[in-house]
């Protein structure tokens, strides 16, 4: 049963994206996308029912999985190599050269053939990511089906670009399947390459001068990291002798090993963006909306979180993972101090991302057993909340032509059916009783014996706080006597924003079931928010939330009186009569505190400061 | 019975807490000074539960001093409409009441009443904060009698 | 079952106490400025008249925030006096704060929404120092519970001195008292009309009214918990602390957000990093 699903889950991404490669007919290729996201759901679902799973599949169609694994190594440093050579930068080509060469090396001098074992594993932690790439990515997949013909449109191309995206998108999927999914290390490596090749050329996508900056210098870093993982996985082989990521993991933490170790976070930290990389992550939303969304929350950053937490136990208790938990905690603040002072919309959810995925490094680095399952529980909503959030700032972009976040004041009344999704996913990502916020409670109270670590996080939160709560505010600002249209939208629009809505909703109120699920049996494990306590929160708090709806409903009967201007006479709607009877108009901006918060200045200290965390973690391993 | 014990300390309450706005119509300030002056220790009127609140949307008294001109007198209409029911209206002083020794000029409209309807006026140039005092429990009285009124057709 | 009575008990009784110790503030305050000051039970006339009057509102949204903050600040009460995580009321009570500034914002006037990016700060200022007094707390009984702190046998305050003081800060911001009111004010004077609560009126300003009262018996409940040994020393400590807020309501004035966040930050984490260092280095 494992092998089949094995082959669903990641070989059959690979052939859907080659039938979108090649049959260019739109419906066909909407049919096969829907199809794959359901295939990949259903499988993901089913995996449940097998897991803990290790398996070793020889050969698929005939051809032996480590040749093909090989093989394609090579071919994927080439493809790194060539974009190098074609966008003239000689770091890529460098490292493409060099990740070649050790390679080769690696693969004719020191891999001798070894014991049989496993080289696909799966256990609740890469159940965890299976359920989150196929359910999630498969929504943002589907929405991207009408987004993408919109988008298209606005450009106005001379030949639509959709089967090479679409092709991407699910391949991409396949590739994640696979990452989480492996116990081999030189195949983790493959598929690591892999979502690095397809990031690039997601954001490259629309071809636009900055897009391929913004390409390339994805690519560099992601393939440093790439490198780093190399030098680490062949460091760990010469020492080990084995590429079982279980052996060697189950071994538990060992002096010899933690410099590698040490390099693989490294890579985990480029990939998850974490600070000083998080230009590129920052960069890649220059792409069209669903390349930001998938990137952001289902795949890319949650393939370098996953590294971590899977090495995790490797290097418990060591000052290596105090170096990991501080260079998490410190990129949580600083990301949500920078998040503070954008109001381009897209960045917002790009720095909350970044800061997040701090979060979810700083409990991988705090490395006990709670700790891991909030890293975990972490990745499941904020993957689902992200995955929201973007997808409805895309939607919006088309709608009203801005994603700054200013524009967006009383979109209320524009878009009223995506403004209040909008607004409850950004609900879900701060308020109790949701998921985001227990998770990061478990992770505070995790983490409280560690002084830095804490008041970093204590900081942080408070600040995430702040830049959420400005933004879903004022998207209600409305003092609008009219009435409102409603809003129309494609189902395959509408649909996933309400499933991924639903499911954040859901997953939250049967919180106490997941943790249970995820934290597995142990001691030390007491889940803060037990089931009594949930079920105080959401009693008291869905009964007030219920009242509130009734009061909201009543108001609108009430009188309605204007914004108090001082009184000042008002003929038309968002203006007053000012000095010679002038309509003026009351305008009202957020203050982004740029004096405090400027992006390119604080960046540059951020920067210097993750450095240094960074040279403390590595150097904590010598 | 827990209803109507309720539904009274609501009507007493009414009397009890009257918070005011005071808008300046154009007033030379002396009338101005001597509402603030009421705030002072020397008469505390906070010991009525009065609140000088500077908000129409949370003001059950509405104090006007000086002359209604063209220009002010759609800002007084606002202000009064955005006063929620029950609500009093106070003109102060010479010139609220009736226009004052500006009532012929080119640009006055006259006393308050032109614009709002007055509940109790206050005369006094410039009123003295005991008048005002006065003037607010007068406003009371009268509020209680609008509530009377109105429970009265209610009733009807 | 005994929890959940308790919690509805506190859910209860704390708008009554609570109002109660909004009186008592404004006497105390009047006599400090040689006044004699409003009647005990005027936050309860208050309440009453702005209950009864007729319901105006510029935006349904401002009907649902009002209530959601009144629920989320009556809830946190709840779980306080239920003996609840300590993490949880600090984090339940932030919903109401989060509706509150949701509300200000939900109307296009410059004044509330002026209220609700300084409330934002505000909360950006406290909500570090809470996370932090907390854990100290958390390091000293080896929980996070409230009723963990009543198994002690020697006052917090002991071992927590700048941790108090810290949270002293922190509740001075919570409790709307100069001079950090600068979203709103809890006395009705203010440069920018009345912040946050601007735009509430009637019914509305009357759920916030209460919550607000909420929030004070949130606030005086973890001031408390520092000398849970002895109900003597709890109501004396309340009494003291209670008692130094309002001198400093009334000995200084009103300061800029940049200056709130600057000095609370910088003195708050100093503070209780020096009191954290002495529990770790136990």
């Amino acid at each position: 049963m494992p092998d089949t699903l094995l082959f669903l889950l990641i070989v059959v991404p690979f052939l859907a994206a080659l039938g979108c490669l090649l049959l260019r007919q739109e419906q066909l290729r909407s049919l096969i996308i829907i199809g794959t996201g359901g295939l990949l759901t259903l499988c993901a679902l089913m995996l449940m029912a097998s897991t803990p799973f290790s398996a070793a599949p020889k050969s698929i169609l005939g051809i032996s999985v480590s040749m093909l694994i090989q093989a394609a190594d090579f071919f994927l440093l080439g493809v790194i190599g060539y974009y190098g050579y074609k966008h003239r930068n000689l770091l890529i080509q460098g490292l493409a050269v060099l990740q070649f060469v050790l390679l080769a090396c690696f693969e004719t001098f020191m891999v001798a053939p070894g014991k049989e074992y496993a080289t696909f594993y799966g256990d609740t932690l890469s159940l965890v990511m299976v359920l989150v790439i196929c359910i999630v990515g498969s929504l943002i997949c589907i929405h991207a089906i009408p987004y993408m013909k919109e988008h298209e449109h606005h450009l106005q191309l001379e030949g639509s670009k959709q089967p090479r995206f679409f092709a991407i998108m699910v391949l991409f999927l396949g590739a994640m399947n696979g990452l989480v999914l492996t116990n081999d290390l030189s195949f983790f490596y493959f598929f690591f390459e892999l979502t690095t090749i397809c990031s690039f050329l997601l954001i490259g996508h629309d071809q636009t001068e900055i897009a391929e900056t913004n390409a390339v210098r994805a690519l560099w870093m992601n393939a440093l990291g790439g490198a780093a993982l190399l030098v680490g996985i062949m460091w760990i082989y010469s020492k080990t002798g084995t590429m079982d990521m279980q052996a060697i993991i189950s071994a538990g933490p060992k002096a010899a090993l933690l410099l590698p170790l040490a390099l693989l976070c490294f890579a985990g930290f480029t990939k998850a963006a974490q600070a000083p990389f998080q230009s590129w992550l920052l960069g890649a939303m220059v792409a069209p909306t669903p390349t930001s969304a998938l990137l952001h929350s289902s795949t890319m950053v949650k393939a370098g979180v996953y590294l971590v937490i899977r090495f995790a136990p490797a290097f418990a208790g060591t000052f290596l993972s105090l170096g990991v938990a501080l260079a998490g905690a410190f990129t949580f603040l600083a990301m949500a101090v920078l998040a503070m002072g954008q109001s381009n919309g897209k960045k917002i959810l790009a720095y909350s991302t970044v800061s997040n995925l701090g979060l979810i490094m700083a409990c991988a680095g705090i490395n006990t057993k709670a700790a891991i399952t909030a890293a975990i529980l972490l990745i499941i909503f904020h993957a689902l909340t992200k995955a929201l959030l973007f997808l409805c700032v895309g939607t919006i972009e088309q709608r009203i032509g801005s994603r700054d976040i200013e524009d967006m004041r009383g979109l209320l009344t524009a878009m009223p059916w995506t403004a209040v999704i909008l607004v409850a996913g950004i609900l879900t990502m701060i308020l109790p009783p949701f998921g985001m916020l227990l998770g990061k409670w478990v992770a505070i109270e995790s983490s409280s014996q560690q002084l830095f670590v804490i008041v970093m996080l204590a900081l942080g939160s408070a600040v995430t706080v702040a830049y959420w709560a400005r933004w879903a505010g004022q998207i209600m600002s409305v003092s609008s006597l009219g009435a409102r249209e409603p809003e129309l939208q494609p189902m395959l629009t509408r649909g996933p924003l309400a499933a991924l809505l639903g499911g954040a909703v859901l997953l939250s109120a049967l919180w106490p079931w997941v943790y249970n699920r995820v934290a597995g049996p142990g001691p030390g494990l007491a889940n803060p928010a037990s089931a009594a306590v949930m079920g105080f929160m959401i009693v008291v708090i869905g009964s007030g939330f219920l009242w509130a709806v009734n009061a909201m409903r009543q108001a609108r009967t009430a009188r309605m009186t204007r914004p108090y201007l001082c009184g000042a006479p008002e003929n038309v709607e968002g203006t007053y009569v000012g000095p010679i009877n002038q309509d003026m108009p009351v305008i009202l901006g957020n203050a982004y505190f740029t004096s405090l918060v400027t992006e390119d200045r604080l960046t540059c200290w951020v920067n210097m400061g993750a450095g240094l965390m960074l040279v403390l973690m590595i150097g904590g391993a010598l | 019975m827990p209803v109507s014990v309720i539904k009274d300390f609501i009507e007493k309450s009414r009397l009890k807490s009257p918070w005011l706005v005071h808008f300046d119509c154009g007033s030379c300030n002396g009338c101005d000074i001597e509402v603030l002056a009421c705030l002072t220790p020397l008469y505390d009127v906070e010991r009525f539960g009065i609140l000088n609140i500077g908000n129409p949307k949370h003001a059950d008294m509405l104090l006007v001093t000086g002359t209604v001109n063209h220009r002010n007198k759609k800002v007084l209409k606002n202000l009064y409409d955005q006063m929620p029911h029950p609500k009093v209206v106070l003109a102060l002083g010479a010139c609220g009441t009736s226009g004052g020794v500006f009532r012929e000029a080119y640009n006055v409209v006259g006393g308050v009443d032109k614009v709002i309807p007055v509940d109790v006026y206050v005369p006094g140039c410039a009123v003295k904060p005991e008048a005002i005092i006065d003037g607010v429990v007068t406003a009371l009285g009268r509020l209680a009698e609008k509530r009377a009124e109105a429970s009265a057709s209610a009733k009807e | 079952m005994k929890s959940l009575f308790l919690a509805l008990i506190g859910m209860a009784v704390a708008p009554v106490v609570g109002g109660l110790v909004s009186g008592l503030d404004r006497i105390l305050t009047a006599r400090c400025q040689s006044r004699k000051g409003p009647p005990l039970i005027q936050p309860f006339y208050d309440a009453a008249k702005l209950w009864g009057k007729e319901v105006t509102a510029t935006n349904p949204w401002q009907a649902f925030c009002a209530v959601m903050y009144l629920v989320a600040a009556a809830a946190s009460v709840g779980l306080l006096c239920a003996g609840s995580d300590l993490l949880l009321i600090f984090f339940v009570q932030a919903v109401g704060a989060v509706f509150l500034v949701m509300g200000a914002y939900a109307v296009p006037s410059p004044y509330s929404q002026i209220g609700a990016q300084r409330e934002l700060l505000q909360m950006v200022a406290y909500e570090p120092l809470i996370i932090l007094t907390i854990v100290g707390i958390r390091l000293m009984t080896g929980s996070f519970r409230v009723d963990a702190v009543f198994a002690l046998d020697q006052p917090l305050l002991f071992k927590l001195p700048l941790l108090f003081l810290v949270l002293g800060y922190a509740l001075t911001i919570k409790l709307r008292k100069s001079p950090f009111d600068i979203s709103a004010c809890h006395h009705a004077h203010q440069e920018i009309v009345r912040g946050v609560y601007t735009e509430f009126s009637g019914p509305y300003l009357a759920l916030i009214e209460i919550a607000h009262w909420y929030e004070v018996i949130l606030v005086l409940g973890l001031v408390s918990l520092f000398w849970a040994t002895s109900i003597a020393g709890m109501i004396l400590l309340v009494a003291a602390t209670y008692a130094a807020e309002i001198l400093v309501d009334n000995v200084s004035s009103r300061m800029t957000w940049r200056w709130m966040l600057g000095s609370v930050w910088l003195s708050g984490l100093v503070l209780s990093g020096i009191n954290l260092v002495w529990l770790y280095a136990r």
